[in-house]
Protein backbone atom coordinates (compact mmCIF):
# COMPACT_ATOMS: atom_id res chain seq x y z
CA UNK A 1 0.00 0.00 0.00
CA UNK A 2 1.62 3.17 -1.13
CA UNK A 3 -0.40 5.46 1.12
CA UNK A 4 -0.78 8.40 -1.24
CA UNK A 5 -2.76 9.36 -4.31
CA UNK A 6 -1.26 9.99 -7.72
CA UNK A 7 -1.14 13.16 -9.78
CA UNK A 8 -1.20 12.67 -13.56
CA UNK A 9 0.43 15.58 -15.39
CA UNK A 10 -0.78 14.84 -18.95
CA UNK A 11 -4.40 13.87 -19.56
CA UNK A 12 -5.93 14.64 -22.94
CA UNK A 13 -9.52 15.76 -22.81
CA UNK A 14 -10.93 16.09 -26.30
CA UNK A 15 -14.02 17.54 -27.90
CA UNK A 16 -15.73 17.72 -31.24
CA UNK A 17 -14.77 20.93 -33.07
CA UNK A 18 -18.40 22.08 -32.83
CA UNK A 19 -18.19 22.03 -29.02
CA UNK A 20 -16.15 25.24 -29.20
CA UNK A 21 -18.75 27.12 -31.28
CA UNK A 22 -20.57 28.68 -28.29
CA UNK A 23 -17.26 30.11 -27.13
CA UNK A 24 -16.16 31.58 -30.47
CA UNK A 25 -16.85 35.09 -31.73
CA UNK A 26 -17.42 35.91 -35.40
CA UNK A 27 -15.90 35.62 -37.91
CA UNK A 28 -14.31 32.53 -36.36
CA UNK A 29 -17.57 30.89 -35.33
CA UNK A 30 -18.88 30.73 -38.90
CA UNK A 31 -15.56 29.44 -40.12
CA UNK A 32 -15.41 26.57 -37.63
CA UNK A 33 -19.12 25.79 -38.14
CA UNK A 34 -18.55 25.45 -41.88
CA UNK A 35 -15.09 23.88 -42.03
CA UNK A 36 -14.06 22.58 -38.61
CA UNK A 37 -10.99 23.85 -36.78
CA UNK A 38 -8.56 22.65 -39.46
CA UNK A 39 -5.36 21.76 -37.64
CA UNK A 40 -2.10 21.52 -39.58
CA UNK A 41 -0.98 18.10 -38.36
CA UNK A 42 2.31 16.34 -38.85
CA UNK A 43 0.99 14.15 -41.66
CA UNK A 44 2.61 11.00 -40.30
CA UNK A 45 0.60 7.75 -40.32
CA UNK A 46 0.44 5.19 -37.52
CA UNK A 47 -1.35 1.85 -37.88
CA UNK A 48 -2.14 2.05 -34.17
CA UNK A 49 -3.88 5.40 -34.38
CA UNK A 50 -3.64 7.99 -31.64
CA UNK A 51 -6.23 6.61 -29.20
CA UNK A 52 -5.99 3.56 -27.01
CA UNK A 53 -8.79 1.31 -28.14
CA UNK A 54 -10.49 0.80 -24.79
CA UNK A 55 -10.98 4.52 -24.19
CA UNK A 56 -13.95 5.19 -26.48
CA UNK A 57 -16.88 6.18 -24.23
CA UNK A 58 -19.64 3.53 -24.14
CA UNK A 59 -22.14 6.04 -25.52
CA UNK A 60 -19.83 6.90 -28.42
CA UNK A 61 -17.90 10.06 -29.18
CA UNK A 62 -14.20 10.77 -29.13
CA UNK A 63 -11.88 9.18 -26.60
CA UNK A 64 -11.38 11.67 -23.79
CA UNK A 65 -14.55 13.61 -24.61
CA UNK A 66 -16.82 12.28 -21.87
CA UNK A 67 -15.93 13.51 -18.35
CA UNK A 68 -17.98 10.79 -16.65
CA UNK A 69 -16.20 8.00 -18.51
CA UNK A 70 -12.82 9.61 -17.85
CA UNK A 71 -13.64 9.76 -14.15
CA UNK A 72 -14.60 6.08 -14.14
CA UNK A 73 -11.72 4.76 -16.25
CA UNK A 74 -8.86 7.06 -15.21
CA UNK A 75 -9.59 9.03 -12.04
CA UNK A 76 -11.28 6.22 -10.13
CA UNK A 77 -9.56 3.41 -12.07
CA UNK A 78 -6.09 4.53 -10.99
CA UNK A 79 -7.05 6.39 -7.81
CA UNK A 80 -5.82 9.79 -9.02
CA UNK A 81 -5.85 12.81 -6.77
CA UNK A 82 -5.49 15.24 -9.68
CA UNK A 83 -5.47 14.99 -13.46
CA UNK A 84 -3.94 17.90 -15.33
CA UNK A 85 -6.15 18.30 -18.42
CA UNK A 86 -3.98 19.25 -21.36
CA UNK A 87 -6.39 19.00 -24.30
CA UNK A 88 -5.03 18.93 -27.84
CA UNK A 89 -5.54 22.55 -28.88
CA UNK A 90 -1.86 23.46 -28.42
CA UNK A 91 -1.50 21.89 -31.89
CA UNK A 92 -3.11 25.03 -33.37
CA UNK A 93 0.30 26.71 -33.26
CA UNK A 94 1.33 25.16 -36.58
CA UNK A 95 -1.50 26.89 -38.48
CA UNK A 96 -0.92 30.15 -40.31
CA UNK A 97 -3.30 32.87 -39.13
CA UNK A 98 -2.24 34.26 -35.72
CA UNK A 99 -5.61 35.85 -34.99
CA UNK A 100 -7.49 32.64 -35.76
CA UNK A 101 -5.11 30.54 -33.69
CA UNK A 102 -5.50 32.91 -30.75
CA UNK A 103 -9.31 32.82 -31.07
CA UNK A 104 -9.36 29.00 -31.02
CA UNK A 105 -7.21 29.00 -27.88
CA UNK A 106 -9.47 31.51 -26.12
CA UNK A 107 -12.57 29.50 -27.02
CA UNK A 108 -10.98 26.30 -25.76
CA UNK A 109 -9.90 27.93 -22.49
CA UNK A 110 -13.45 29.13 -21.85
CA UNK A 111 -14.79 25.69 -22.82
CA UNK A 112 -12.37 23.98 -20.42
CA UNK A 113 -13.37 26.23 -17.56
CA UNK A 114 -17.11 25.96 -18.24
CA UNK A 115 -17.46 22.30 -19.16
CA UNK A 116 -14.71 20.34 -17.38
CA UNK A 117 -13.52 21.90 -14.13
CA UNK A 118 -16.80 21.58 -12.30
CA UNK A 119 -17.23 17.91 -13.19
CA UNK A 120 -14.76 16.51 -10.64
CA UNK A 121 -12.45 17.94 -8.01
CA UNK A 122 -9.55 16.03 -9.58
CA UNK A 123 -9.74 18.10 -12.74
CA UNK A 124 -7.13 20.84 -13.02
CA UNK A 125 -6.05 22.17 -16.37
CA UNK A 126 -3.53 23.72 -18.70
CA UNK A 127 -4.74 26.83 -20.45
CA UNK A 128 -3.43 26.95 -23.98
CA UNK A 129 -1.93 29.77 -26.01
CA UNK A 130 -0.75 29.90 -29.61
CA UNK A 131 2.82 30.96 -30.31
CA UNK A 132 2.20 32.75 -33.64
CA UNK A 133 1.67 36.06 -31.80
CA UNK A 134 3.26 36.12 -28.33
CA UNK A 135 1.59 39.44 -27.47
CA UNK A 136 -1.87 37.97 -28.04
CA UNK A 137 -0.76 34.95 -26.02
CA UNK A 138 0.32 37.17 -23.12
CA UNK A 139 -3.04 38.96 -23.19
CA UNK A 140 -4.83 35.59 -23.03
CA UNK A 141 -2.72 34.50 -20.04
CA UNK A 142 -3.72 37.68 -18.23
CA UNK A 143 -7.37 37.06 -19.20
CA UNK A 144 -7.81 33.52 -17.84
CA UNK A 145 -4.58 32.64 -16.04
CA UNK A 146 -5.98 33.67 -12.68
CA UNK A 147 -8.67 31.00 -12.67
CA UNK A 148 -8.07 28.76 -9.64
CA UNK A 149 -8.23 25.53 -11.64
CA UNK A 150 -5.74 26.70 -14.30
CA UNK A 151 -2.35 25.40 -13.18
CA UNK A 152 -0.11 25.98 -16.21
CA UNK A 153 0.14 27.52 -19.67
CA UNK A 154 0.62 25.02 -22.48
CA UNK A 155 2.36 25.74 -25.77
CA UNK A 156 3.31 23.51 -28.68
CA UNK A 157 6.83 22.20 -29.17
CA UNK A 158 6.13 22.38 -32.92
CA UNK A 159 7.22 25.96 -33.50
CA UNK A 160 8.79 28.31 -36.01
CA UNK A 161 11.98 28.83 -33.99
CA UNK A 162 13.67 27.56 -30.80
CA UNK A 163 11.51 28.42 -27.81
CA UNK A 164 14.15 30.33 -25.88
CA UNK A 165 14.39 33.16 -28.41
CA UNK A 166 13.33 36.70 -27.40
CA UNK A 167 10.35 36.64 -29.73
CA UNK A 168 8.57 34.36 -27.23
CA UNK A 169 9.47 36.26 -24.09
CA UNK A 170 6.14 38.10 -23.69
CA UNK A 171 4.53 34.66 -23.12
CA UNK A 172 7.01 33.83 -20.41
CA UNK A 173 6.74 37.23 -18.79
CA UNK A 174 2.95 36.83 -18.57
CA UNK A 175 3.21 33.31 -17.22
CA UNK A 176 5.62 34.39 -14.51
CA UNK A 177 3.40 37.37 -13.68
CA UNK A 178 0.48 34.97 -13.19
CA UNK A 179 2.49 32.44 -11.23
CA UNK A 180 2.02 29.71 -13.85
CA UNK A 181 4.56 27.24 -15.28
CA UNK A 182 4.90 26.90 -19.05
CA UNK A 183 4.28 23.37 -20.35
CA UNK A 184 5.57 22.33 -23.77
CA UNK A 185 3.80 19.51 -25.64
CA UNK A 186 4.57 17.78 -28.99
CA UNK A 187 2.11 16.61 -31.61
CA UNK A 188 2.15 18.58 -34.85
CA UNK A 189 5.90 18.57 -35.51
CA UNK A 190 6.54 19.13 -39.21
CA UNK A 191 3.03 20.38 -39.91
CA UNK A 192 2.01 23.76 -41.29
CA UNK A 193 4.41 26.56 -40.47
CA UNK A 194 6.56 24.63 -38.00
CA UNK A 195 10.14 23.56 -38.62
CA UNK A 196 11.03 20.11 -39.94
CA UNK A 197 10.29 17.51 -37.25
CA UNK A 198 13.89 16.30 -36.98
CA UNK A 199 17.23 18.06 -37.19
CA UNK A 200 17.93 16.14 -40.37
CA UNK A 201 14.65 16.95 -42.09
CA UNK A 202 11.50 14.97 -42.75
CA UNK A 203 11.75 11.23 -42.06
CA UNK A 204 9.57 8.77 -43.97
CA UNK A 205 7.54 7.18 -41.20
CA UNK A 206 5.75 7.77 -37.90
CA UNK A 207 8.18 5.46 -36.04
CA UNK A 208 11.02 7.80 -37.01
CA UNK A 209 9.02 10.97 -36.37
CA UNK A 210 7.90 9.81 -32.92
CA UNK A 211 11.36 8.65 -31.86
CA UNK A 212 12.91 11.95 -32.94
CA UNK A 213 10.45 14.13 -30.99
CA UNK A 214 13.09 14.09 -28.27
CA UNK A 215 15.33 16.11 -30.60
CA UNK A 216 12.79 18.90 -30.57
CA UNK A 217 12.85 19.00 -26.79
CA UNK A 218 16.64 18.93 -26.67
CA UNK A 219 16.81 21.93 -29.01
CA UNK A 220 14.17 23.89 -27.11
CA UNK A 221 15.75 23.17 -23.74
CA UNK A 222 19.23 24.27 -24.84
CA UNK A 223 17.67 27.41 -26.31
CA UNK A 224 15.73 28.22 -23.13
CA UNK A 225 18.87 28.00 -21.03
CA UNK A 226 21.26 29.78 -23.38
CA UNK A 227 18.88 32.61 -24.28
CA UNK A 228 18.72 33.44 -20.58
CA UNK A 229 15.00 32.80 -20.11
CA UNK A 230 15.60 31.61 -16.56
CA UNK A 231 17.78 34.62 -15.80
CA UNK A 232 15.22 37.07 -17.14
CA UNK A 233 12.32 35.22 -15.48
CA UNK A 234 13.80 33.77 -12.29
CA UNK A 235 10.51 32.47 -10.95
CA UNK A 236 9.44 30.74 -14.16
CA UNK A 237 9.22 26.95 -14.37
CA UNK A 238 8.99 24.81 -17.51
CA UNK A 239 7.41 21.39 -17.90
CA UNK A 240 8.68 19.38 -20.86
CA UNK A 241 5.78 17.06 -21.60
CA UNK A 242 6.08 13.78 -23.50
CA UNK A 243 9.53 14.48 -24.91
CA UNK A 244 11.37 11.61 -23.25
CA UNK A 245 13.74 11.57 -20.28
CA UNK A 246 16.75 9.32 -20.94
CA UNK A 247 18.49 11.86 -23.17
CA UNK A 248 18.78 14.42 -20.40
CA UNK A 249 22.03 13.32 -18.67
CA UNK A 250 24.01 13.41 -21.91
CA UNK A 251 22.60 16.77 -22.87
CA UNK A 252 23.50 18.25 -19.48
CA UNK A 253 27.04 16.96 -19.70
CA UNK A 254 27.60 18.21 -23.23
CA UNK A 255 26.09 21.62 -22.50
CA UNK A 256 28.09 22.06 -19.29
CA UNK A 257 31.29 21.12 -21.08
CA UNK A 258 30.63 23.65 -23.81
CA UNK A 259 29.78 26.32 -21.24
CA UNK A 260 33.23 26.02 -19.73
CA UNK A 261 34.73 27.03 -23.07
CA UNK A 262 32.02 29.25 -24.50
CA UNK A 263 30.66 31.03 -21.43
CA UNK A 264 31.65 34.38 -22.88
CA UNK A 265 28.93 34.03 -25.56
CA UNK A 266 26.24 33.68 -22.87
CA UNK A 267 27.65 35.91 -20.11
CA UNK A 268 24.26 36.19 -18.40
CA UNK A 269 24.59 32.58 -17.29
CA UNK A 270 26.38 32.55 -13.95
CA UNK A 271 25.76 28.89 -13.11
CA UNK A 272 26.42 25.72 -15.07
CA UNK A 273 23.62 25.26 -17.64
CA UNK A 274 22.56 21.98 -16.02
CA UNK A 275 21.89 23.89 -12.81
CA UNK A 276 19.34 26.10 -14.57
CA UNK A 277 17.68 22.96 -15.90
CA UNK A 278 17.54 21.42 -12.42
CA UNK A 279 16.22 24.63 -10.89
CA UNK A 280 13.60 25.47 -13.49
CA UNK A 281 12.58 22.40 -15.48
CA UNK A 282 10.43 19.34 -15.02
CA UNK A 283 9.99 16.48 -17.45
CA UNK A 284 6.93 14.23 -17.60
CA UNK A 285 7.58 10.51 -17.62
CA UNK A 286 5.43 9.21 -20.46
CA UNK A 287 6.37 7.60 -22.82
CA UNK A 288 8.94 6.23 -20.40
CA UNK A 289 11.98 4.61 -21.98
CA UNK A 290 11.97 0.83 -21.45
CA UNK A 291 15.46 -0.71 -21.58
CA UNK A 292 15.62 -4.53 -21.42
CA UNK A 293 17.23 -4.16 -18.01
CA UNK A 294 14.95 -1.78 -16.05
CA UNK A 295 17.79 -0.95 -13.68
CA UNK A 296 19.62 0.86 -16.48
CA UNK A 297 16.97 3.57 -16.56
CA UNK A 298 17.11 3.93 -12.78
CA UNK A 299 20.89 4.27 -13.05
CA UNK A 300 20.41 7.12 -15.52
CA UNK A 301 17.94 8.79 -13.17
CA UNK A 302 20.40 8.56 -10.32
CA UNK A 303 23.13 10.26 -12.37
CA UNK A 304 21.15 13.50 -12.45
CA UNK A 305 18.86 13.23 -9.42
CA UNK A 306 15.98 12.89 -11.86
CA UNK A 307 13.57 12.06 -9.05
CA UNK A 308 13.41 15.79 -8.29
CA UNK A 309 12.65 16.76 -11.90
CA UNK A 310 10.10 14.19 -13.05
CA UNK A 311 6.31 14.28 -13.01
CA UNK A 312 4.31 11.13 -13.62
CA UNK A 313 2.09 11.34 -16.68
CA UNK A 314 -0.13 8.77 -18.37
CA UNK A 315 -1.02 10.52 -21.66
CA UNK A 316 -4.54 9.09 -21.29
CA UNK A 317 -6.33 8.31 -23.59
CA UNK A 318 -3.55 8.15 -26.17
CA UNK A 319 -2.04 4.95 -27.52
CA UNK A 320 1.22 5.18 -25.59
CA UNK A 321 -0.54 5.47 -22.20
CA UNK A 322 1.67 4.49 -19.25
CA UNK A 323 -0.14 2.75 -16.40
CA UNK A 324 1.14 3.98 -13.01
CA UNK A 325 1.10 0.42 -11.72
CA UNK A 326 3.46 -0.85 -14.40
CA UNK A 327 6.26 1.68 -14.82
CA UNK A 328 9.28 2.68 -12.71
CA UNK A 329 8.73 -0.19 -10.29
CA UNK A 330 12.41 -0.43 -9.47
CA UNK A 331 12.54 3.09 -8.05
CA UNK A 332 12.82 3.53 -4.31
CA UNK A 333 9.50 4.24 -2.57
CA UNK A 334 10.73 7.75 -1.75
CA UNK A 335 11.63 8.51 -5.36
CA UNK A 336 8.33 7.08 -6.57
CA UNK A 337 6.41 9.29 -4.21
CA UNK A 338 8.19 12.39 -5.51
CA UNK A 339 7.55 11.49 -9.13
CA UNK A 340 3.98 10.24 -8.73
CA UNK A 341 2.83 12.98 -6.36
CA UNK A 342 5.05 15.37 -4.43
CA UNK A 343 6.83 17.14 -7.31
CA UNK A 344 3.52 17.94 -9.02
CA UNK A 345 1.88 18.95 -5.76
CA UNK A 346 4.61 21.50 -5.19
CA UNK A 347 4.90 22.74 -8.78
CA UNK A 348 1.16 23.21 -9.26
CA UNK A 349 0.59 24.49 -5.72
CA UNK A 350 -2.02 21.82 -5.03
CA UNK A 351 -3.09 20.61 -1.63
CA UNK B 1 -6.98 -29.38 -14.23
CA UNK B 2 -10.45 -28.99 -15.66
CA UNK B 3 -12.17 -28.19 -18.94
CA UNK B 4 -14.77 -25.44 -18.62
CA UNK B 5 -17.36 -25.51 -21.38
CA UNK B 6 -18.37 -21.92 -21.92
CA UNK B 7 -19.89 -21.51 -25.38
CA UNK B 8 -21.22 -23.40 -28.38
CA UNK B 9 -19.33 -23.33 -31.64
CA UNK B 10 -22.09 -21.36 -33.37
CA UNK B 11 -21.68 -18.59 -30.78
CA UNK B 12 -18.45 -17.41 -32.47
CA UNK B 13 -18.60 -17.08 -36.26
CA UNK B 14 -15.43 -17.31 -38.34
CA UNK B 15 -13.42 -14.12 -37.74
CA UNK B 16 -15.29 -13.33 -34.54
CA UNK B 17 -14.45 -13.55 -30.88
CA UNK B 18 -16.10 -13.71 -27.49
CA UNK B 19 -14.98 -12.64 -24.03
CA UNK B 20 -15.81 -15.12 -21.27
CA UNK B 21 -15.23 -15.45 -17.53
CA UNK B 22 -13.60 -18.71 -16.51
CA UNK B 23 -12.44 -19.57 -13.03
CA UNK B 24 -11.99 -15.90 -12.06
CA UNK B 25 -10.19 -14.76 -15.18
CA UNK B 26 -11.25 -13.06 -18.40
CA UNK B 27 -10.45 -15.04 -21.50
CA UNK B 28 -10.99 -14.06 -25.13
CA UNK B 29 -11.85 -16.87 -27.55
CA UNK B 30 -11.06 -16.14 -31.22
CA UNK B 31 -12.30 -18.11 -34.24
CA UNK B 32 -9.51 -17.87 -36.82
CA UNK B 33 -9.41 -19.89 -40.04
CA UNK B 34 -11.53 -22.69 -38.60
CA UNK B 35 -9.60 -22.89 -35.32
CA UNK B 36 -10.36 -21.51 -31.87
CA UNK B 37 -7.70 -19.72 -29.85
CA UNK B 38 -8.12 -18.59 -26.24
CA UNK B 39 -6.00 -15.86 -24.66
CA UNK B 40 -5.91 -14.10 -21.32
CA UNK B 41 -7.46 -10.62 -21.51
CA UNK B 42 -4.24 -9.12 -20.15
CA UNK B 43 -1.26 -7.76 -22.03
CA UNK B 44 2.08 -8.87 -20.55
CA UNK B 45 3.51 -5.36 -21.06
CA UNK B 46 1.38 -3.03 -18.91
CA UNK B 47 -1.74 -5.08 -18.23
CA UNK B 48 -4.01 -3.59 -20.91
CA UNK B 49 -7.28 -5.40 -21.68
CA UNK B 50 -5.85 -7.24 -24.68
CA UNK B 51 -9.18 -8.28 -26.13
CA UNK B 52 -10.13 -4.64 -26.72
CA UNK B 53 -7.44 -4.73 -29.39
CA UNK B 54 -8.15 -5.14 -33.09
CA UNK B 55 -7.50 -8.36 -35.00
CA UNK B 56 -5.95 -8.14 -38.45
CA UNK B 57 -3.15 -9.42 -40.62
CA UNK B 58 0.22 -7.78 -40.75
CA UNK B 59 3.35 -7.27 -42.78
CA UNK B 60 5.69 -10.26 -42.68
CA UNK B 61 9.49 -9.96 -42.61
CA UNK B 62 10.55 -8.97 -46.11
CA UNK B 63 13.22 -7.37 -48.27
CA UNK B 64 13.85 -3.64 -47.84
CA UNK B 65 11.04 -1.58 -49.44
CA UNK B 66 8.91 -4.63 -50.20
CA UNK B 67 5.76 -5.42 -48.25
CA UNK B 68 4.30 -8.89 -47.83
CA UNK B 69 0.95 -8.97 -46.06
CA UNK B 70 0.00 -12.17 -44.28
CA UNK B 71 -1.41 -13.90 -41.19
CA UNK B 72 -4.78 -12.34 -42.02
CA UNK B 73 -7.14 -12.48 -39.06
CA UNK B 74 -4.43 -14.02 -36.90
CA UNK B 75 -2.74 -11.02 -35.29
CA UNK B 76 -4.10 -9.23 -32.25
CA UNK B 77 -2.72 -5.79 -31.52
CA UNK B 78 -2.71 -4.54 -27.91
CA UNK B 79 -5.25 -1.72 -27.54
CA UNK B 80 -2.76 0.53 -25.74
CA UNK B 81 0.76 0.33 -27.11
CA UNK B 82 0.06 -1.58 -30.28
CA UNK B 83 2.26 -4.63 -29.63
CA UNK B 84 1.35 -7.40 -32.10
CA UNK B 85 0.76 -10.98 -30.91
CA UNK B 86 0.10 -14.11 -32.98
CA UNK B 87 -3.18 -15.67 -31.80
CA UNK B 88 -1.93 -19.13 -32.83
CA UNK B 89 1.15 -19.05 -30.61
CA UNK B 90 0.56 -16.19 -28.20
CA UNK B 91 4.01 -14.85 -29.09
CA UNK B 92 4.82 -11.20 -29.70
CA UNK B 93 6.02 -10.57 -33.24
CA UNK B 94 9.01 -8.52 -32.09
CA UNK B 95 10.25 -11.08 -29.55
CA UNK B 96 8.87 -14.57 -29.15
CA UNK B 97 9.88 -14.69 -25.49
CA UNK B 98 7.14 -12.14 -24.83
CA UNK B 99 3.77 -13.88 -24.86
CA UNK B 100 0.16 -13.29 -24.06
CA UNK B 101 -1.05 -16.23 -21.99
CA UNK B 102 -2.80 -18.86 -24.10
CA UNK B 103 -5.28 -21.48 -22.96
CA UNK B 104 -5.91 -24.82 -24.62
CA UNK B 105 -9.30 -25.03 -26.34
CA UNK B 106 -11.13 -28.35 -26.46
CA UNK B 107 -14.15 -28.88 -28.71
CA UNK B 108 -16.63 -31.56 -27.77
CA UNK B 109 -20.11 -32.11 -29.19
CA UNK B 110 -20.11 -28.60 -30.63
CA UNK B 111 -19.19 -27.05 -27.32
CA UNK B 112 -16.11 -24.86 -26.78
CA UNK B 113 -14.13 -25.79 -23.67
CA UNK B 114 -11.23 -23.99 -21.99
CA UNK B 115 -8.61 -26.09 -20.24
CA UNK B 116 -7.60 -24.51 -16.96
CA UNK B 117 -4.46 -25.86 -15.33
CA UNK B 118 -3.74 -25.25 -11.71
CA UNK B 119 -1.33 -22.36 -11.94
CA UNK B 120 -2.46 -18.96 -13.14
CA UNK B 121 1.14 -17.86 -13.70
CA UNK B 122 2.60 -21.15 -14.82
CA UNK B 123 4.31 -20.02 -18.00
CA UNK B 124 7.71 -18.74 -16.97
CA UNK B 125 8.26 -16.87 -20.20
CA UNK B 126 5.42 -14.45 -19.52
CA UNK B 127 6.70 -11.16 -18.24
CA UNK B 128 4.36 -9.19 -16.03
CA UNK B 129 5.81 -5.89 -17.05
CA UNK B 130 8.85 -4.29 -18.52
CA UNK B 131 9.60 -1.85 -15.72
Amino acid sequence: MKGYKIIDADVHNEQEDAALLPYLKEPWRSRVAASGIGYAGSGYYSPIGVMKKDSIPPGGGRAGSNPDFMIKQLIDGYDLDYAILTGVVYNISTTHDPDYAAAICSAYNDFLIAEWFGKHKAFKGAMVVATQDPLLAAREIDRVGGHPDIVEVMISSAARAPLGQRYYHPIYEAAERNGLPIAVHPGAEGGGGSTAPTSAGYPSRYIEWHTCLSQMFMAHLVSLVCEGVFVKFPNLKFVMVEGGVAWLPGLMWRLDKNYKALRSTVPWLTKLPSQYIRDHCYLTTQPIEEPDNPQHLIDLFNMIDAENMLLYSSDYPHWDFDSPDHILRKLSPEARRKIFRDNALQLYKLT
Amino acid sequence: MAVHYVLKEEDIPEGGFSLVQVDGREIGIYHVNGEYHAIHNYCPHQGAPMCAGLVSGTTLPSEVYSYEYGKAGQIIRCPWHGWEFDLKTGKALFNEKIRVRKYTVEIEDGKIGILITKSITGSGAIRDSIL
